[in-house]
């Protein structure tokens, strides 16, 4: 098995959880690192930023709601508690229609399938799985587990099957809401996955056009032949221009309490998984690809998002040591590693 | 009159390109060559908003405005002479 960095052996930010491993990482005489004072000035705005962009939210919703033909918006749905919780605001608060979107990887823990059908159930929300072939899944995930293919900066805040998983779920999502006319694209990204710019921005074509053509470059050609059509196809971006939606994430501005976020939930009779890692409520592949950036990395791939989350005091600096640097349980990382063969 | 293009390069530099701005020239498209993601372009736009004191609105995200540092420089020249 390979290594495993545990933190008291590593320098990690007095401030944040950042370690000494994080590329370009400098600390000043205090032990504070240079990404926790770039972020002081931000976060000391963050509060009157939030308050702006929810009634920004607010008001977007009202002019919108009801307009499209059948859904209001098409949620990113992995059962884990961000997303479900997400999904419980937009049809509580809201009361938008929303099509719920599974992308099944073949690593959705059978306690998170049990919570999507559940919680889909208890909200009243239509709901479709998007079953990737086991051969597809099994190429894609092994190559990415076994090797980096996306530029060095994006694996400065994913793995590199994270990255690869995420840009699928995002390009049939948008794929599915320009087809469907469908004027909201919704995720449950924490607070600290994501600068607040990004929790209501109107897609780009231009940029997304861009942003695709990059990630399927990462992929060989052999790859690259049996993953083309869950992109968009290059005459939707002139076709469907003046239908491109928003992207939501919602809980960037809205208070970010993740034992409330489960209190609430189990009221729906979601459950918290007990075979997934430390930072997934959904994922049987997420131990393997976190273990696998930090043997060729050092650093863990959810360590920004953590960090991110520590400055903004939505956990404690003990809670992200906690998320970050415990030893996975090596039964998850080996389930996954025989399923992939490796 | 300020170094735009510098103050964004040190931003990249420091946060993407681990200290390395070798292969970072002021034309290279920030996507296409996989220096920045498009989630990375927000926190770009983020560090634009706090250093530059102005608030990029959801029209203004598109490449033109900001792939390049040829592009930012062009883009927040001319939104400093509007403010």
């Amino acid at each position: 098995m390979g290594k495993f960095v545990e933190h008291s052996k590593l320098k990690i930010c007095e401030r944040c959880i950042l370690p000494e491993t994080f590329p370009g990482i400098k600390f000043d005489e205090d032990g504070v690192c240079n990404h926790c004072k770039r972020a002081k000035s931000i976060n000391a705005k963050a509060s009157e930023k939030k308050e702006k962009y929810r009634q920004r939210f607010d008001k977007l919703i009202k002019d919108t709601i009801n307009k499209a033909p059948v859904y209001d918006v098409i949620m990113a749905y992995s059962g884990g508690k961000d997303s479900t919780y997400t999904m419980k605001l937009l049809k509580e608060r809201y009361a938008l229609r929303i099509l719920a979107f599974t992308f099944d990887n073949h690593f959705v823990s059978p306690l998170a399938l049990d919570n999507i059908k559940k919680c889909a159930d208890i909200l009243e929300t239509d709901h479709i799985q998007f079953r990737l072939p086991w051969p597809a899944a099994h190429k894609i995930f092994s190559l990415t587990a076994k090797e980096d293919i996306f530029s060095a900066p994006t694996l400065l805040r994913a793995s590199s099957v994270c990255t690869a998983c995420i840009g699928f779920v995002k390009s049939i999502v948008l794929k599915t809401a320009l087809e469907m006319s469908i004027p909201f694209v919704a995720f449950g990204w924490s607070p600290g996955q994501a600068p607040i710019q990004a929790a209501i921005m109107k897609n780009n074509p231009d940029l997304i056009f861009k942003a695709q053509r990059a990630q399927k470059k990462a992929f060989p050609s052999e790859i690259k032949k049996i993953i083309n059509h869950y992109f968009l196809p290059e005459n939707y971006f002139e076709k469907f221009k003046e239908r491109f939606p928003y992207n939501i994430h919602p809980l960037a501005f809205f208070k970010y309490d993740e034992k409330q976020i489960i209190k609430e939930l189990y009221n729906i009779g979601w459950k918290e998984p007990t075979d997934t890692d430390t930072n997934s409520s959904n994922c049987l592949l997420n131990a393997l690809a976190n273990q696998r950036h930090i043997e060729r990395h050092g650093f863990h791939p959810y360590v920004w998002e953590i960090a991110n989350m520590v400055r903004q005091d939505i956990i404690s600096r003990e809670e992200g040591i906690n998320k970050i640097y415990s030893k996975q349980k090596e039964s998850i990382i080996n389930f996954a590693q025989e399923r992939l063969g490796l | 009159m300020i170094d735009i293009k510098k103050k964004v390069r040190a931003f990249i530099v420091e946060n993407f390109l681990f200290g390395v701005d070798d292969e970072l020239t002021d034309a290279t498209s920030f996507l296409e060559d996989g220096v920045i993601d498009s989630t990375g372009i927000l926190e770009l736009v983020e560090f634009i908003e706090e250093e530059f004191s102005m608030s990029i609105d959801e029209e203004e995200l598109m490449p033109e405005n900001l792939d390049s540092l040829n592009n930012i420089e062009l883009f927040l020249t001319n939104k400093l002479q509007k403010k």
